[in-house]
């Protein structure tokens, strides 16, 4: 729609925080909280208990 | 009615043609170059304005932040200007011989006065929150000096009313501009401690690290050992997650004349700047010391490299300038398991079993632990 207008959809940049889960490779996306840092120790997997860590922290584009 | 324009004794000449093309042209001729200094100067003024503005934002943002940290009611303003207005003196040139110790030494007495001093102003601030005052700092002051450069040729500029000077600083003013926006997403990341870009080489081998015991090598520089098919590896990073960038030179030059451990091939990991058209997040493998920065890092492990004839490989994450100092693109990240695998082949292509690899990832490790 955007390319037929010739209008530009505006975006702005998200930081998101990937934890994974080392037992059942449960990967959780999340957005960015202050204390985050890569390869921290992370909570409880909320699927099979196990230990999470935080193995990417990252921005995104996301479409206002 | 334009019969009635004519000017007698000019024969198909109209005045209206006099005051369409002659006019202009004549101006043109003798002014055009006058005229473009005037279009060029009001671009430049309005770039000067963005910048400006930038540096004074900069300037809000590290006090506001150094505020936070230290909780203090008192009017930080004057130390943070202070801060921002510092310089370093390079070591005379003349002769050459010698000049990466100097180097190095008045780097090393920057950073420590710089560190003390953020110590002194924010004595509650932990190591990951000085690193991370100082990163800042440094971003804020190199705004306020690109704004104090462009302005001083500004005015030099329109003061001579000199076209060279003015011309070239218009023609280099996208890419300050562009390194200026670059800047101000960096102090966002630092500020939150985010992973920027330029930290992928510090990822990959931070990856490698986990669960293994670290050691402090160099200032600021972790290492691990580990061991791949019967290779030892040696994995070095500067020390996250606060920002610090470490000695992977003196790192791997101490490894080898002071610890005693003989390396038989150096694996090096590092974003790279990106040409126009290369996609962010390409991964290239080549030889030689993958480090930037001023050079005195790179030097000692090229020196170090050549005296022990130790074979040295790169593996390059390509981005933006943009990319490498703001927070870390999900197209960099996902590299990570991808560059693991690359340096695995590397080692076992690289190395015979039994022999010992160092395996170095270069870049700031903000929010980037091991």
């Amino acid at each position: 729609m955007s390319a037929i207008t010739g209008m530009k959809k505006s975006s702005k940049s998200v930081v998101y925080t990937i934890e994974e889960c080392a037992s059942c490779g449960l990967k959780t996306k999340r957005d960015f909280q202050s204390g985050d840092y890569v390869y921290k120790e992370g909570g409880g997997c909320t699927k099979c208990k196990g230990k999470t860590m935080i193995n990417m922290i990252y921005s995104e584009k996301v479409e206002k | 009615m334009l019969e009635s324009l004519q000017i007698p004794g000019l024969g198909d000449s109209s005045l209206l043609g006099l005051l369409i093309f002659w006019i202009p042209f004549i101006i043109i001729m003798l002014y055009g170059q006058r005229i473009q200094m005037y279009i060029s100067l009001g671009e430049i003024s309005r770039s000067l304005n963005k910048l400006k503005l930038m540096k004074e934002k900069s300037r809000e943002e590290v006090i506001d932040f150094v505020s936070k940290i230290s909780q203090s009611k008192e009017n930080l303003s004057e130390k943070i200007d202070q801060f921002l207005e510092y310089f370093t003196i390079q070591p005379v040139n003349l002769d050459p011989a010698g000049i990466v110790k100097k180097i190095e030494h008045i780097v090393n007495v920057k950073d420590d006065r710089m560190r003390a001093e953020i110590k002194q102003l924010v004595s509650s601030a932990t190591d990951v929150q000085t690193s991370n005052i100082e990163n800042v700092i440094e971003v804020a002051s190199a705004l306020n000096y690109y704004y104090k450069a462009v302005r001083h040729f500004y005015l030099l500029g329109k003061k001579t009313m000199s076209y060279i000077w003015i011309v070239q600083l218009q023609m280099i003013l996208p890419t300050i501009l562009e390194e200026s926006n670059a800047l101000m997403k960096a102090i966002s990341a630092f500020k939150q401690s985010q992973p920027i870009g330029d930290g992928i080489g510090a990822m990959v081998v931070g990856k490698m690290m986990i669960g293994k015991e670290k050691k402090t090598v160099a200032k600021e520089t972790a290492m691990s050992e580990s061991e791949y098919k019967g290779r030892g590896l040696y994995l070095i990073k500067a020390e996250g997650p606060g920002g610090n960038v470490g000695q992977p030179g003196n790192a791997i030059a101490r490894m080898i004349d002071e610890m005693g451990i003989k390396i038989d091939v150096i694996i090096m990991i590092d974003a790279a700047l990106k040409l126009e058209g290369e996609k962010t997040g390409e991964i290239a493998e080549g030889v030689g010391a993958a480090i930037g920065g001023i050079g005195v890092e790179r030097f000692k492990i090229e020196e170090v490299a050549s005296k022990y004839n130790i074979p040295l490989y790169a593996i390059v994450i390509k981005q933006s300038i943009i990319d490498a100092v703001s927070a870390m693109k999900k197209e960099i990240a996902e590299t990570t398991d991808k560059v693991i695998e690359i340096v695995k082949r590397a080692v076992e292509e690289k190395a015979k079993e039994g022999d010992k690899v160092a395996v170095v990832g270069v870049g700031n490790s903000v929010g980037i632990s091991q």
